[in-house]
C-alpha cells in the first residue's frame, strides 16, 4: 500500500524488571489523525521513544515510506521527517517565539541574522495556522498553546512527515484545542501522518481517523475511531486484567468502625474541586479515574504536598493542618508516590537506610534509632514483604522495580501507620509482585490499618476495595459500592456530562 | 562471605585508591630523601617538648584545611558548594585581633591583657561566622539561590568587612594563650593536631552517630522524595551551612594564632578551593550524594603531603598549584560520568551474571 | 483566532512590548543604578572634578582588562556555565609577554601570538571536558585556573618588568580629546582626558561579543543553550561544537585581557590578577547576566563593569573612607542584584501562568 507512511512491526524492549514493550505493531497512513492510548506505563512514551531514537529497540523494524530506519538520535528522526511535540514545551523559554521557529535555520543577509525577514516568516507561518501573535514576544511568556503552535510550526515547516503530539492538550483550553484541531485537520489535508497521544477520550473521538491501544506493554488493537464507542475504548485500556492468579479476600471492616480521615469540599481551585469522602478503620478505598482526573492532586492533598486552599481534612476526628509532609506523617499517614524513582526511592542508600528513613524523620535527627534497631527493623521488613535482596546494606538503586516498590512500602509500614495512601503501586512491575503487593494491602486492613489505593486497572480496585470513589475531570464523579461491576463504572468513567451521573 | 564482599568493595572505593596514592606519595618522599619520614622529639628553649618532623609537620600544616573541609563535605553532599569559606577565614582573625588589641584600638595605649577579652576573641570570631554561614544558609534554602552565588556574595564581601573590622590595619599579638592555639602543643603534640583530631571527632559523631548523615545525603540524592518521607530540608540546609561556617572560624583562628596577627588579605586566600579539592579526592562526588569524612581527612593530608614534598626539593610553593591540577584533573577525569558508566556497565555485567546464577 | 499581544498595526505598543521585555528589565535596572550611583557620586565629589570627561575615561581604561575578560564569561553564564579560571589564564598570559620579551628577548607579537594560542587551547580543552565528560564547569575551571597559576610560578616567581619599544609605544597610545580655543585651534581639553588602547580594545570586545550573540547563528545558539540545553539538542542545534567554542573564546578574552593588564602594568607577575575572576562575574552579574542562564546582554556587562569601577572611583575620591568599603559594597550591590533577579524570575513565571 502506497499510503502508509510509517510502519512499525514486532516492536520489543525491555528494561530491566519489566517488558516495556512486547510484540507492538503499529502502522501511520499518509494524510490521518492516529490517536495512541493507553494509560501509564502502557509503553505508549516507550514506543515514541523507539521511533524517535532515544531508546534502543531490543527487536522490530521501523518502515518510514517503506525504507528501513532506525534514528540513533532525535537529530537523526527529525532529519528523516520525524519530529515530535512534546507535552512539556520542548524549545527554548528565553528565545522569541520567531527563532524558536527557525533556530539554526534563521535566514541570513550579509553573513548576518536577518531578524527583519525572519520575524516577517515566523508571522506568516503562525498567521498560516490562525495565530495572530507578536512573534517577537520572548516564548516563555507566552501561553502553552502558542508555544505548541510554535513548536508545531517548526515542526512542519522542516519538512516533517511523521507529526507525533505527545499529550498536547493537557495544559490547553476548550477554545485552544478546538483551535489545535483546525490546525491538525490541515495538516491532515497536506498529506502529514499525525500521531496524537492523549488521554481526554472525547478529544479521540473529535478528532482521530483511528487509534492504537496500548496495555502493559501490549498491543491490545487497533481500530477504526468511527467502529468503536467510548465504552469499548475504556474497557480495552483498563477493563479486564488477564493476569488474575491470586483470589483475594476483600477486607471486612466492623459496621461501627470509627472514621480514620474524614474530608470535608477540599480543593484547590483550577486544578482539584471540591473532594469529599471518607474513610473508616480497616477499609480499603479505591480511587478509580483515568490518568489525570484528579486522582494523584487528592493524594498529594492529603498528604501536604500541595495545600488545598479550601475546606477540611479531619484525622481520627481531629481537625489539622498539613503543611508539609511530615505533619501528616506525625498523623499516621504514609504515602507511596506515583512516580517511584523521582519520589520515591533514594537510590544511592542502602535498604537498611531507605526502610528507616521516615520513621527516623519522625523522630528527628537527634534521637537516632540504634544501628541494630535499624537492622531488626530492615531485616524485619526484608522478610514480610520476601523483598529479595542479598542483604540489608544492598543499594536501593540496584533492585528491581518491584522489589523497590516495597522498599517503599515497607518505609511506610515501619512507620506503624494508620493511612496508607498507595498511588499506582503495582505499575510497571511484573504480575507476580503485582499480587503479593495487593495481597499485602488487604493483610494491612485486616490489621486495621486503612488504606486509600489508587489505580487505573479497573480489575485490582475491584479486587481489593470496599468502596470504590470515580474521578473524573479533577472531581469526585461518584461513590460506589465495592461490588460495583467494572460496566458501571466504566460507563461512569466514560460519561460525557458528568452531572447526570454524579447522584 | 559478607565480609569479604564488604573488603571487595573498599578495595574498589575511591577512599581505599586516596589512602594508596598518600602512601605512594609519602614513599616517594621517603626514597628520594630518607629522613623524610623520620619524627623525633626535641627541646624547644622554653624546656618544651614537642615532636617534630615531616609526618607531624603534614598533620599540623593540614589542620586549617581539614577543618574546613569537614563542612564542606557535608556541602558538597548536599549537591552544593561554599566558595565563602576562605574569607570567613580572614573574618575570624580580624575580629579575634580586634578584641586581642582592645585596648590600642579602643583607649589607644597599649595595656594590660585582661581574661575577657581573650574569652570575647575565642567566642565572638565563631559566632560571626557561624551567622555568616547561617546567612548562605538562608539564602540557599528560603530564597533558593544556586549555593555558588549565594556564596559568592561573602566570598567578595567578607574580606572587605575583615578589613573593616580592623579599620584595614595588621595587629600583631603578643598574647602568649592566643599563640598557644597555633603554635603550642600538649605532650609533645602541636595543638592544631590536637583541635583537629577533636574537630573531625566530633563531626564524625554528629553526622554518623546521630541520623545527621544519612538525611543529608538522602537530600542531597533526592530532594524530592526526601520530603515525601518527611525530612525538612531547609533546616538540613541550614545547619550545614552553619557549621561550614562555624568550621571556617576555627580554622581562622589557627591561621591568626600561627602568625600572630590578622591578615585580611591573606588569610584563607584560596581555602576555599583547597577544601573543594579535598573533598573531592577523598571520594565524595561533587554532584552530592554518599559522602566519606575520613576520605576527605585523607584528601586534605593528600594536598598537604604534596605541597610539602614538591616544597622539601625546592620548587617553589606558588608552582605547588600546577602539581595540584594535574592531580585533580586525573581525579575528576576518573570520576567523570562517562567513564563512571563504562566501569558502571562492567559492574552490571558482572551483576547479572551473579543475578544469573542466583535464580538458578 | 487566537490573539496575543498586539492586533493590527499598532506599531507604537509594538515598540512599547518589546522595550519592556522582562528580559530587559535586569539592564534597565543596572543602568538605573548606575545613574543613581554617578549621580550620587557627582553631588558629593563634582567640584573635585568626579563628573569630568577624564574620570569617566579611567574607568573605561583603568577596568578594560575586567570588561574584555566579562565579555567572554557573558558568553559562559548565557550557555549556563562558569570559569573561574580567566584570572590565572590572564595572569599567565602577561608571564607568557613577559618572559619572552625581557628573559628570552623574543620579539613582542610572537609572544603575543603564543599567549593568544595557549588561552584559546586551554578554553576549548575546558569546554570539551565539560561538554563530553559531563565534569561540572566549576571544577574544571578551577582546576584550570590551579594549572595556569602554578604554570607561571613554574615560569617565574618574581615579577618581571617589560622594557619594548613596542610595548611601551602600544601603551603609550592615546587619542585625546580636543576642542576648539576662540582662536579656533584643536587643543586637549582640561583636565586632560584620552582614550587609550585599553579602552579600545574594551569597546570593540564589546561590540565584537554583542554582533556575536546577536546577528549570528552560533551567537543565537549560545541563548538556546542556556535556555535548555536539552531542547537545544532535540531541535538539532550543535550543542557540544558550540560550548566547546564558547569556552575557547573565553580563553581567547581571557588572554586579550591579560595584554591589556600587561599593557597597564608594563611587567608580568605569577601572582597578578589573583581573584580577578570574582570581579569579572560580578560585574556581569550586576550586569543582569543571569547565572541561571539564557539570559544576559553585553550592554549589560559593559554598564556591569562601569557601575562595579563607580563605586572605588566614589570611595577613592572621598580620601577618608577605607578602600575595603569597596568590596562590602560590592557585597551588597550583588546581594541586590541578585535578589532582585530572583524577583524577575518568579514575576515572569506569574506572567506565564497567567
Amino acid at each position: 500500500m502506497n499510503d502508509i507512511i510509517l510502519e512499525m512491526k514486532g516492536m520489543e524492549i525491555a528494561f530491566p524488571g519489566v517488558k516495556a514493550l512486547d510484540k507492538v505493531d503499529f502502522t501511520l497512513l499518509k494524510g490521518e489523525v492516529h490517536a495512541l492510548l493507553g494509560e501509564n506505563g502502557a509503553g505508549k512514551s516507550t514506543l515514541i521513544k523507539c521511533l524517535t531514537g532515544v531508546h534502543r529497540m531490543d527487536a522490530g523494524t521501523i518502515l518510514l515510506e517503506a525504507k528501513p530506519i532506525r534514528p540513533s538520535n532525535t537529530q537523526e528522526a527529525q532529519r528523516l521527517g520525524i519530529s515530535t511535540v512534546y507535552q512539556e514545551v520542548n524549545l527554548c523559554p528565553n528565545l522569541t517565539v520567531a527563532e524558536n521557529i527557525f533556530i539554526g535555520r534563521q535566514p541570513m543577509k550579509r553573513g548576518r541574522i536577518d531578524w527583519k525577514t525572519m520575524n516577517k516568516r515566523a508571522s506568516e507561518l503562525m498567521g498560516l495556522m490562525g495565530m495572530d501573535v507578536d512573534v517577537t514576544r520572548t516564548l516563555g511568556t507566552c501561553s502553552i498553546a502558542i508555544q505548541q503552535m510554535a513548536s508545531i510550526a517548526r515542526a512542519v515547516d522542516v519538512n516533517a512527515k511523521v507529526l507525533i503530539l505527545d499529550e498536547p492538550t493537557s495544559s490547553l483550553d476548550e477554545n485552544e484545542v478546538q483551535h489545535l484541531f483546525r490546525v491538525m485537520n490541515d495538516l491532515k489535508q497536506r498529506g502529514l501522518g499525525i500521531v496524537f497521544i492523549t488521554h481526554f477520550l472525547d478529544q479521540v473521538f473529535a478528532i482521530s481517523d483511528r487509534l492504537t491501544v496500548l496495555r502493559n506493554g501490549k498491543l491490545v488493537g487497533q481500530f477504526e475511531t468511527s467502529k468503536i464507542n467510548k465504552l469499548e475504548l475504556v474497557t480495552s485500556m483498563i477493563g479486564k486484567d488477564i493476569n488474575v492468579i491470586y483470589s483475594l479476600k476483600k477486607a471486612q471492616p466492623k459496621e461501627d468502625a470509627p472514621q480514620v480521615l474524614e474530608v470535608d469540599n477540599i480543593g484547590i481551585p483550577a486544578k482539584v474541586e471540591d473532594i469529599s469522602f471518607d474513610v473508616k478503620k480497616g477499609e480499603l478505598v479505591g480511587f478509580a479515574g483515568l490518568l489525570g482526573s484528579g486522582r494523584t492532586e487528592t493524594a498529594e492533598m492529603l498528604f501536604g504536598v500541595t495545600h488545598p486552599t479550601k475546606g477540611e481534612i479531619t484525622v481520627h476526628g481531629k481537625r489539622v493542618q498539613l503543611k508539609a509532609p511530615l505533619d501528616a506523617i506525625l498523623q499516621k499517614m504514609a504515602f507511596c508516590p506515583e512516580d517511584r524513582k523521582r519520589d520515591g526511592i533514594i537510590g544511592d542508600l542502602s535498604v537498611r537506610e531507605n526502610i528507616t528513613l521516615a520513621v527516623q524523620a519522625t523522630r528527628g535527627f537527634l534521637h537516632p534509632m540504634k544501628r541494630k534497631e535499624q537492622e531488626e527493623l530492615a531485616d524485619k521488613y526484608i522478610r514480610i514483604l520476601s523483598i529479595s535482596t542479598p542483604d540489608a546494606e544492598k543499594r536501593v538503586g540496584e533492585l528491581s522495580g518491584g522489589n523497590q516498590q516495597k522498599v517503599i512500602l515497607a518505609r511506610w509500614l515501619a512507620t506503624q501507620p494508620d493511612l496508607l495512601i498507595l498511588d499506582e503501586p503495582t505499575r510497571g512491575i511484573d504480575v507476580g509482585a503485582k499480587a503479593e503487593i495487593q495481597r499485602l494491602m488487604l493483610e494491612m486492613c485486616e490489621e486495621g490499618k486503612s488504606v486509600i489505593f489508587i489505580s487505573s486497572e479497573l480489575d485490582e480496585i475491584i479486587r481489593c476495595s470496599n468502596r470504590i470513589i470515580v474521578m473524573r475531570d479533577m472531581s469526585k464523579a461518584a461513590e460506589l459500592d465495592g461490588d460495583t461491576q467494572q460496566a458501571e463504572i466504566l460507563k461512569i468513567i466514560a460519561s460525557e456530562d458528568e452531572k447526570e451521573v454524579s447522584a | 562471605m559478607k565480609r569479604k564482599l564488604a573488603g571487595n568493595a573498599f578495595l574498589k572505593s575511591k577512599l581505599f585508591w586516596a589512602i594508596v596514592a598518600e602512601f605512594l606519595i609519602l614513599l616517594v618522599g621517603f626514597i628520594l630523601r630518607p629522613d623524610f619520614l623520620s619524627i623525633q622529639l626535641r627541646t624547644l628553649a622554653d624546656g618544651t617538648r614537642v615532636l617534630y618532623g615531616t609526618p607531624i609537620d603534614i598533620f599540623n600544616r593540614s589542620a586549617e584545611i581539614t577543618l574546613i573541609a569537614m563542612g564542606m563535605t557535608l556541602v558538597i553532599a548536599l549537591g552544593g558548594t561554599d566558595i565563602s569559606v576562605g574569607a570567613l577565614v580572614a573574618v575570624a582573625g580580624a575580629i579575634a585581633l580586634k578584641f586581642l588589641r582592645w585596648d590600642v584600638l579602643i583607649y589607644n595605649t597599649p595595656g594590660d591583657y585582661t581574661v575577657k577579652p581573650y574569652f570575647y576573641a575565642i567566642a565572638v570570631p565563631l559566632i560571626v561566622c557561624a551567622l555568616m554561614g547561617l546567612f548562605n544558609g538562608s539564602l540557599i534554602a528560603k530564597l533558593k539561590i544556586q549555593p555558588i552565588i549565594a556564596t559568592l556574595i561573602l566570598m567578595v564581601g567578607g574580606r572587605g568587612i575583615a578589613q573593616i573590622i580592623t579599620n584595614g590595619k595588621q595587629f600583631t599579638t603578643q598574647y602568649s594563650p592566643f599563640k598557644f592555639i597555633g603554635n603550642g602543643s600538649i605532650l609533645g603534640i602541636p595543638f592544631p593536631i590536637i583541635i583537629t583530631l577533636v574537630v573531625v571527632v566530633a563531626v564524625m559523631v554528629f553526622v554518623r552517630k546521630t541520623s545527621f548523615g544519612m538525611f543529608v545525603e538522602s537530600v542531597g540524592i533526592n530532594p524530592s522524595a526526601s520530603r515525601l518521607s518527611g525530612l525538612k530540608s531547609g533546616t538540613i540546609i541550614m545547619i550545614v551551612y552553619t557549621l561550614t561556617g562555624f568550621l571556617s572560624g576555627i580554622s581562622g583562628l589557627i591561621y591568626s594564632s600561627r602568625i600572630s596577627s590578622n591578615d585580611s588579605n591573606n588569610a584563607g586566600l584560596g581555602y576555599e578551593m583547597d577544601a573543594i579539592l579535598a573533598v573531592v579526592i577523598g571520594g565524595t562526588s561533587m554532584t552530592g550524594g554518599k559522602f566519606s569524612l575520613f576520605g576527605t581527612v585523607v584528601g586534605s593530608l593528600i594536598i598537604r603531603t604534596i605541597t610539602t614534598l614538591v616544597m622539601y626539593f625546592g620548587v617553589v610553593s606558588e608552582a605547588i598549584m600546577a602539581f595540584k591540577a594535574l592531580i585533580i584533573a586525573v581525579v575528576i577525569v576518573l570520576q567523570s560520568e562517562p567513564v563512571r558508566n563504562a566501569i558502571a556497565k562492567r559492574r552490571e555485567r558482572r551483576h547479572l551474571n551473579i543475578g544469573g546464577e542466583m535464580h538458578a | 483566532m487566537l490573539s496575543v499581544g498586539t492586533s493590527g498595526g499598532v506599531q507604537r505598543k509594538k515598540l512599547f512590548d518589546r522595550l519592556t521585555k522582562p528580559d530587559y528589565l535586569m539592564v534597565y535596572a543596572t543602568i538605573g543604578i548606575f545613574i543613581l550611583i554617578y549621580a550620587f557620586g557627582a553631588i558629593l565629589y563634582g567640584h573635585k572634578g568626579f563628573t569630568s570627561l577624564r574620570t569617566f575615561m579611567l574607568l573605561f581604561s583603568d577596568n578594560a582588562y575586567i570588561g574584555i575578560s566579562a565579555v567572554g564569561m557573558t558568553m559562559v553564564l548565557i550557555t549556563g556555565g562558569i570559569d573561574l579560571s580567566v584570572g590565572a589564564v590572564a595572569s599567565l598570559t602577561g608571564m607568557i609577554i613577559a618572559y619572552g620579551t625581557s628573559v628570552m628577548g623574543l620579539h613582542p607579537l610572537v609572544c603575543i601570538s603564543i599567549a593568544l594560542l595557549v588561552g584559546v587551547s586551554l578554553g576549548a580543552l575546558m569546554g570539551a571536558c565539560i561538554q563530553y565528560l559531563n565534569v561540572p564547569a566549576f571544577v574544571t575551571t578551577l582546576t584550570g585556573m590551579f594549572f595556569a597559576r602554578g604554570v607561571c610560578s613554574l615560569i617565574s616567581r618574581d615579577s618581571i618588568s617589560i622594557k619594548h619599544d613596542m610595548i611601551d609605544s602600544l601603551a603609550g597610545f592615546k587619542l585625546y580629546f580636543k576642542w576648539p580655543n576662540e582662536l579656533g585651534e584643536w587643543v586637549k581639553i582640561k583636565p586632560v582626558a584620552s582614550v587609550d588602547l585599553n579602552t579600545i580594545m574594551f569597546v570593540v570586545m564589546i561590540i565584537i561579543g554583542a554582533v556575536i550573540l546577536q546577528k549570528t547563528r552560533f551567537g543565537r545558539n549560545v541563548y538556546a543553550i542556556g535556555g535548555s540545553a536539552q531542547s537545544a539538542n532535540l531541535m538539532g542545534l550543535p550543542v557540544g561544537r558550540t560550548r566547546v567554542m564558547v569556552y575557547a573564546f573565553n580563553g581567547l578574552c581571557s588572554a586579550l585581557a591579560g595584554i591589556s593588564y600587561v599593557l597597564y602594568v608594563k611587567s608580568g607577575w605569577n601572582l597578578a590578577l589573583m581573584g580577578s575572576e570574582l570581579d569579572v562575574i560580578s560585574s556581569c552579574v550586576i550586569g543582569g547576566v543571569m547565572l541561571s542562564g539564557g539570559v544576559g546582554y553585553m550592554v549589560g556587562t559593559l554598564m556591569g563593569v562601569l557601575l562595579k569601577a563607580t563605586i572605588p572611583a566614589i570611595i577613592t575620591f572621598n580620601g577618608a573612607m577605607n578602600s575595603w568599603w569597596a568590596k562590602i559594597f560590592t557585597g551588597l550591590l550583588l546581594l541586590l542584584f541578585i535578589v532582585i533577579q530572583r524577583l524577575v524570575v518568579s514575576a515572569t513565571a506569574r506572567r506565564k501562568n497567567k
